[in-house]
């Protein structure tokens, strides 16, 4: 054997142990305990919050002033290090560099042994939406308010012209709605837009009738006692016959949702779906026109409204590594149950919360009044946390990436049967 | 001494100089050794660090089903996440394989003959091609991301190009709705940002073609195309096994442009390879599916590069044996 042979099998040799060596330690060590929150209230902490148009920095940085003065606690605002606050949390955990405390994401099975338990807080229990997003009586996520998912805003002047007096309760009622609007030479019909909008949008308009025909339907497909597939069958019908129809075209989803939100502004756009943040937008930036709100349509009229999509508003938790658990708890009780703090975050977002008007403007009165007249609220099929919790990560990419191919030309069941093999490959997993 | 007087036995006339000789010689070959390896050491350090340790992890992650949190441990799953790429339950992987592949290969060869084209163009020094050669390579400097959000602006439903085509002729190209469209544009733009660094390759490649050789093939009657072809061309030979082999390996890659421009869609038409690793699989913490994902894309990727590097020299050996 030449030595260079001899040379190759050295470094071969070399490599290889190391490598096993250093994968051999780099197994993970245990879960961390429960870090105390009894304790001096005071030092810093770190909070990773959402930063967009209307969550700014310096509004982040005011919100908690008060905090900062009462308590003596630096708060260090940061925002994402990736795309989302979803992205950079899981990857500052991986760094061992997490923040104290996390704004407007939920635990996922992988990150909810990371989050600290919440549950022997008082304050705690009496936050918004408890019972809906907690697991075995477990609480790990708090909020600050409701968010309304399932609201379509439309152009009153735009109905007027296509001649529609009062909105569609039924989706015969719906689709004469856009039939008449396309008649009467309105541009968009009905607004979806690009990346995460779609299959958000489409899940919107769908939560009412869903929640109707199978009430509390995440837990029935967990169980295997219904495909998630068929679950969405109908509502894939319905977007396929608005797309055949024109009221919708392929353009709009290659249109990010500003745009599609600006256009609305502007009068082209019939009927936006969208959750209740955009009420903040619109009072940001009136339209000429008046603004109206309704629930998405049922089959059967009696029923109308149906159930209201929502999701907790700027939910917190806090990273169960904190080396400053007591301060963390503060700010966030102070975050959840402070009243000015409430009303402050509703005006950087909007949300409702009951037994508070945290009316802002005229479009969140629109929005608060359907929250009033819906019989129940139910979570959208992207809950990653409680007991209504689908058993599979990614949902609303998944589905966005589905449902946008209705508009290119795909089946409604092939779009549903490609969707129940998405969730049974992940579900295995 | 000289090999003869040893052949003669000198070296028993004075074994004890012979002995002390030796000794230092020795001495010196090793601390010679040491000292190359204590110098190797630092770039071996930071090789297998950087290198060696990150793939080795890649693959042992790879047979695992793990989130990527350092508190929860791997789990051992054996060839799970590779079965699952190939068998493609969900219908993700294999389209993804297919955009890359059209990208990948589209692209290169593109990429590599518009740069060898305006290499050919450019290569003389004037002040118009230092121009020329700088607005060529701008796009590079651009972040893939920036480049991406740019094209989106400008290529949009409602962009700059297509308000002016509806206010010029009345209609609009779906340039990114169209899934099919939507992947050409997506090449097109892959191009735009990437064939500036070919162009340089190319360019300090024609500058080691010898110009006395093109001068001779001109004075025997060849006109250009025969003089590109049998003067220019195998001079250029190696540069464009280097540029080709490196534009693969940079659109096998794309990740940054797709996520500015398309984010994946419409649908999944344009998600790359790289895309379902980062932008799906990791954020979805399956670092181990991720891992396996990861690890086809360095194989195919070295598959592909020694293929090419080894019909090059085996078309220089043919050459070779046919002068």
């Amino acid at each position: 054997m030449s030595s260079h042979t001899h040379r190759r099998y050295g470094w071969v040799a070399l490599t290889a142990t190391t490598v096993l060596v250093l994968t051999a330690c780099g197994g993970g060590s245990e879960t961390q305990e429960q870090p105390s929150t009894d304790g001096e209230v005071g030092g810093q902490i770190r909070m990773l919050v959402n930063i967009t148009d209307n969550l700014t920095q310096e509004k982040w940085d005011e919100l908690v002033a008060p905090f900062e003065e009462e308590t003596g606690v630096d708060v260090v605002i940061e925002g994402p290090t990736g795309q989302s606050v979803a992205e950079s949390f899981p990857a500052l955990l991986a760094a061992g560099t997490a923040p104290d405390v996390i704004q407007s994401i939920f635990p996922t099975g992988d990150t909810a042994p990371e989050v600290l338990d919440l549950t022997e807080f008082e304050w705690a229990q009496e936050t918004p939406m408890v019972d809906t997003y907690s697991t075995d009586g477990k609480i790990n996520v708090v909020g600050v308010g409701t968010q309304a998912q399932s609201v379509l805003y439309y152009n009153k002047d735009l109905f007027a012209e296509a001649g529609i007096d009062e909105t569609p309760k039924t989706w015969d009622e719906f689709d004469a709605a856009l039939s008449a609007l396309d008649d009467a030479g309105v541009e968009t019909p009905i607004g979806f837009a690009s990346d995460w909008a779609t299959g958000v949008q489409a899940q919107q308009v769908w939560h009412p009738q869903q929640n109707v025909t199978t009430p509390g339907w995440q837990a029935e497909v967990a169980a295997g006692s219904s495909d998630l597939g068929e679950q969405f069958l109908p509502l894939f019908e319905h977007i396929s016959s608005w797309i055949d129809a024109g009221y919708t075209v392929p353009d709009d989803i290659a249109t990010d949702s500003g745009t599609q939100e600006a256009k609305f502004i502007d009068g082209e756009v019939g009927i936006y779906p969208m959750g209740s943040w955009f009420a903040t937008t619109l009072a940001s930036s009136p339209p000429e026109f008046e603004v109206g709100a309704f629930s998405p349509p049922v089959e059967d009229a009696e029923a109308y409204p149906g159930p209201m999509g929502a999701t907790l508003a700027s939910p917190y938790m806090i990273w169960n590594g904190t080396d400053n658990a007591p301060s963390a708890a503060a700010l966030v009780e102070y975050l959840v149950s402070d009243e000015d703090a409430i009303l402050e975050q509703a005006k950087m977002d909007d949300f409702s919360r009951t037994g508070l008007d945290t009316s802002t403007n005229e479009y969140s009165a629109l929005v608060q009044e359907l929250m009033d007249n819906a019989p129940e609220l139910v979570v959208p099929g992207n809950q990653t946390v409680g007991d209504l919790a689908l058993p599979v990560a990614g949902f609303n990419a998944k589905f966005t990436e589905l449902v946008q191919q209705l508009w290119l030309g795909e089946s409604a069941d092939d779009i549903a049967a490609n969707l129940s093999s998405w969730y049974e490959a992940e579900k295995t997993e | 001494m000289t090999a003869v007087d040893s052949a003669r036995g000198a070296t028993r006339a004075v074994p004890p100089v012979r002995a002390r000789e030796r000794r230092p010689a020795r001495w010196r070959r090793v601390g010679g050794q040491l000292l190359n390896g204590a110098l190797t050491l630092p770039a071996l350090i930071i090789y297998v660090g950087l290198m060696v340790i990150p793939v080795g992890y890649a693959v042992y992650y790879s047979f695992t089903r793990y989130n990527g949190i350092p508190s929860q441990s791997p789990e051992w799953v054996g060839l799970d996440n590779y079965t699952r790429i190939f068998s493609d339950p969900a219908g993700e992987m294999h389209s993804s394989l297919l955009v890359t592949a059209v990208i990948a290969i589209v692209g290169s060869l593109i990429v590599n003959a518009l740069a060898l084209g305006l290499a050919l163009l450019l290569q003389k020094k004037t002040r118009f091609n230092t121009f020329g050669r700088v607005v060529m390579f701008y796009p590079h400097v651009l972040s893939a991301l920036i480049v991406g959000f740019l094209w989106q602006a400008l290529l949009g439903p409602q962009g700059a190009i297509n308000g002016l085509l509806n206010a010029s002729v009345g209609s609009t190209v779906p340039f990114l709705s169209n899934p099919t469209v939507a992947l050409w544009t997506l090449v097109g733009v892959i191009i735009w940002a990437q064939f500036g660094v070919q162009l340089i390759l190319y360019i300090a490649g024609l500058q080691t073609v010898s110009a006395e050789l093109q001068e001779a093939a001109r004075i025997d009657g060849a006109n250009r195309t025969q003089v590109f072809r049998h003067v220019t061309w195998p001079a250029l030979a190696p540069t464009f096994t280097i540029a080709l082999v490196t534009s693969l390996l940079s659109l096998l890659k794309a990740y940054d442009v797709v996520l500015g421009l398309t984010n994946g869609g419409p649908g999944d038409a344009t998600q790359t390879w790289a895309y379902e690793i980062l932008a799906v699989s990791f954020a979805n913490n399956r670092v181990g599916l991720a891992c396996a994902q990861a690890v086809l894309l360095i194989v195919i990727a070295a598959v592909l590069s020694f293929s090419i590097m080894a019909m090059r020299r085996r078309a220089d050996a043919g050459a070779e044996a046919l002068s």
